[in-house]
């Protein structure tokens, strides 16, 4: 072999345990991180919802698989709100015209909370956009997903179910 | 190239490496901080199709080649 | 004096651009694969080049992308081109007046002191497929392949690229590799080298096998500024040399012209490039930079200093200066001319590509949405000066009294279409 594949080699065995975190898609049950932020109409309270199935969600105007993420969840809004489901959504952007001509192409019927600086967020460890948590009427997460892709919908819907039940 | 020219492209190539690959905790981007990122001017080369007009033209008149895009930066999203 | 011409030369820029499509990522980068809905994209480019007395090309281009729910695309592009002009044979101006011939028959005259070229008229088309594919949240795979061909030149290769986000996604470790296999077939076969047309007709055609590998790394440095660094190492074999081109026989001291001989260059290359590049997001406006270093087995060294702003006007448009600053040293084995009477040196090529030049691009790209249509539309125009040395220490006799590397000029200009749907 030449010599000079080495360093290269080299370089990469160095970055090899580097390697990519798996998901986090469960957890042992923690509590979820209280918040209380401005909405659209009022504000936005995690502890005003204790006793019902909360399906948190972190998004932002700029990020694409949340276009398709919105549709979704007000799908599973108006389906499960009666069986105790409130989907709310926390705004990360930095530029609140852009989160407003969001809402406006993609209705949401549920709450929508705004966090620009980002505390809430970094409270509950978002890793990546969009990031949701399905949180049990105690308070507990349930559930993280990390990104948002249609051909997991279902299961999602199934872990709603699942929480709505108990 | 001399064995100096090489010893020197060697480290300079790894400081780059390592400064690239390691987390500079310091100016730490978020998920939610990519929203600059997430534009398509913000690529390294934005514009692919016209990056490969201007290798053909420059292959063709200069006795170079290479540098090609390796992706990065974006969103982040999913 | 009438210079003997093979035929007419095929455009270099097509015959050597095969390996330059290697590993063009035209597709979309690392991280935003999972970024693009489902959906189509058209990008559609064309090119009008022209170099002042020299070479002329109408390049039209078009690729679709389709992608996927998955996050999958695949996506075609087709390219025309039609070239013609003139281009320098290799031989050396003369006191008088010169002539070359092409195959079809054009003639093509240059003045006393000029540097002869040789006409030519070449049409080219290709072909390339990509296939890309996310997969574990962090991976994206490409593949892809290419096929060209024109009257005297055929390219077909293979090239891959896996992707892979770590670290949160703020750096991307790249791997690359290609294949291509190139054929070149020139009218009147392939000449014996460094030979005054009597040896024996060569083989009709020739291969050329080109490997190339790729290692990169970008990084989110801050919220507005992303890095990229990547290494090229690209392995050429096989038949390397041009075959229309030649080299004049000088007298040793007069400097006239006594004959002329084929060119010959090695059956290898073995080339190393670095290039490092930045994109910054200042308050609306962004900055591009990037600086390359090449160095090859023929000896040519070469840095390229390449600058852009993107200077938002609102409304989506922007206008987007450029400057281009290139530099490169000479092969081992160029030369102006061969020396008549003195031993033919094993390698030896008069190609001013392969010459020491520095070439310097200005321009800016204006870019636009019409109102009301949907769509994005991008034009530029750009100037290329290229230069070299005219009067080098070592011309001899008569050819210290011409320009053996005379400047050239280009003008290029490039609009450019895309749309999703």
């Amino acid at each position: 072999m030449e010599r000079r594949l080495l360093p290269p080699i080299l370089l990469l065995l160095l970055l090899a345990p580097l390697a990519p975190a798996k998901p986090v898609a469960t957890r042992a049950p923690r509590p979820a991180p209280a918040f209380q932020l401005a909405g659209r109409t009022g504000s936005v309270a995690l502890d005003s919802l204790r006793g019902r199935v909360v399906y948190l969600d972190f998004w932002a105007s700029w990020c694409e698989p949340c276009r398709r993420s919105f549709p979704w969840m007000e799908t599973m809004h108006q389906r499960y709100a009666a069986r105790g489901l409130t989907v709310v959504a926390i705004d990360l952007d930095k530029d609140r015209d852009a989160a407003d001509e969001f809402l406006a192409r993609y209705p949401a019927s549920f709450p929508v909370a705004f966090d620009p600086a980002g505390k809430t967020a970094e409270a509950y460890g978002v890793s990546a956009m969009p990031t949701s948590y399905l949180i049990g009427r105690d308070g507990a997460i349930l559930s993280t997903h990390a990104g948002f892709v249609p051909g997991k919908a279902d299961g999602l819907e199934a872990l709603i179910q699942e929480a709505c039940a108990r | 190239m001399t064995r100096s020219e090489r010893r020197i492209l060697h480290a300079v190539l790894l400081l780059a490496v390592s400064g690239l690959a390691s987390g500079c905790a310091a100016t730490a981007v978020r998920p939610w901080d990519r929203d600059l990122l997430a534009q398509k001017k913000m690529r390294l080369v934005p514009n692919p199709m016209v990056d490969a007009v201007d290798q053909h033209i420059y292959f063709s008149k200069e006795g170079s080649t290479g540098g090609m895009d390796v992706g990065g930066g974006g969103c982040g999203c999913n | 004096m009438q210079l003997t011409a093979a035929s007419h030369p095929s455009a270099l820029r097509a015959r050597l651009g095969a390996a330059a499509c290697l590993l063009l990522a035209s597709g979309m980068p690392g991280a935003a694969r999972a970024d693009a809905g489902a959906g189509n994209q058209l990008d559609a480019t064309t090119l009008l080049y022209a170099e002042r007395n020299r070479t002329n090309v109408v390049e039209p281009a078009a690729r679709l992308t389709h992608t996927f729910a998955d996050g999958q695309s695949l996506s075609a592009q087709f390219e025309y081109d039609v070239i013609t002009g003139a281009s320098p044979s290799g031989g050396s101006p003369s006191g008088t007046p010169q002539t070359t011939t092409s195959a079809s028959g054009t003639v093509k005259t240059v003045s006393a002191g000029q540097v002869p070229l040789k006409d030519f008229k070449d049409s080219r088309y290709a072909a390339d497929l990509e296939w890309q594919k996310p997969f574990l949240r962090s991976f994206l795979s490409t593949l892809g392949g290419h096929f060209s061909r024109e009257k005297d030149y055929q390219s077909a290769g293979l090239n891959g690229k896996l992707s892979i986000d770590l670290m949160q996604r703020l750096t991307t470790l790249t791997l690359g590799g290609g294949v291509n296999r190139d054929r070149v077939f020139p009218v009147g076969g392939i000449p014996a080298g460094l030979s005054d047309g009597t040896a024996p007709p060569g083989p009709a055609a020739r291969s050329k096998d080109v490997t190339t590998a790729m290692v990169g790394l970008s990084r989110v440095v801050t919220r507005r500024w992303l890095v990229g660094l990547n290494a090229t190492r690209t392995l050429e074999r096989g038949y390397l040399t041009e075959p229309y081109k030649i080299l004049s026989l000088l007298d040793g001291t007069t400097g006239l012209i006594t004959g002329q001989r084929t060119e010959d260059r090695p059956e290898r290359r073995d080339r190393t490039s670095l290039l490092g590049s930045s994109v910054y997001h200042l308050t609306d406006d962004v900055l591009y930079l990037s600086y390359r270093w090449y160095r090859d087995d023929w000896r040519i060294r070469s840095h390229t200093i390449d600058a852009r702003y993107r200077h938002e006007l609102g409304n989506d448009d922007y206008l987007e200066p450029h400057l281009r600053l290139y530099s490169q040293t000479a092969a081992e084995f160029y030369r102006f001319s061969l020396v008549d009477g003195t031993p033919l040196p094993r390698y030896a090529s008069a190609d001013y590509r392969i010459g020491a030049l520095q070439s310097v691009t200005v321009g800016a790209t204006y870019g636009f949405r019409v109102p009301g249509h949907p769509g994005e539309w991008t034009v530029r125009a750009e100037y290329i000066g290229q230069f070299g040395k005219g009067h080098p220490a070592d011309a001899i006799g008569v050819q210290r009294d011409f320009d053996l590397f005379p400047q050239t000029d280009t003008g290029s200009l490039v609009v450019g279409y895309s749309i999703g749907f």
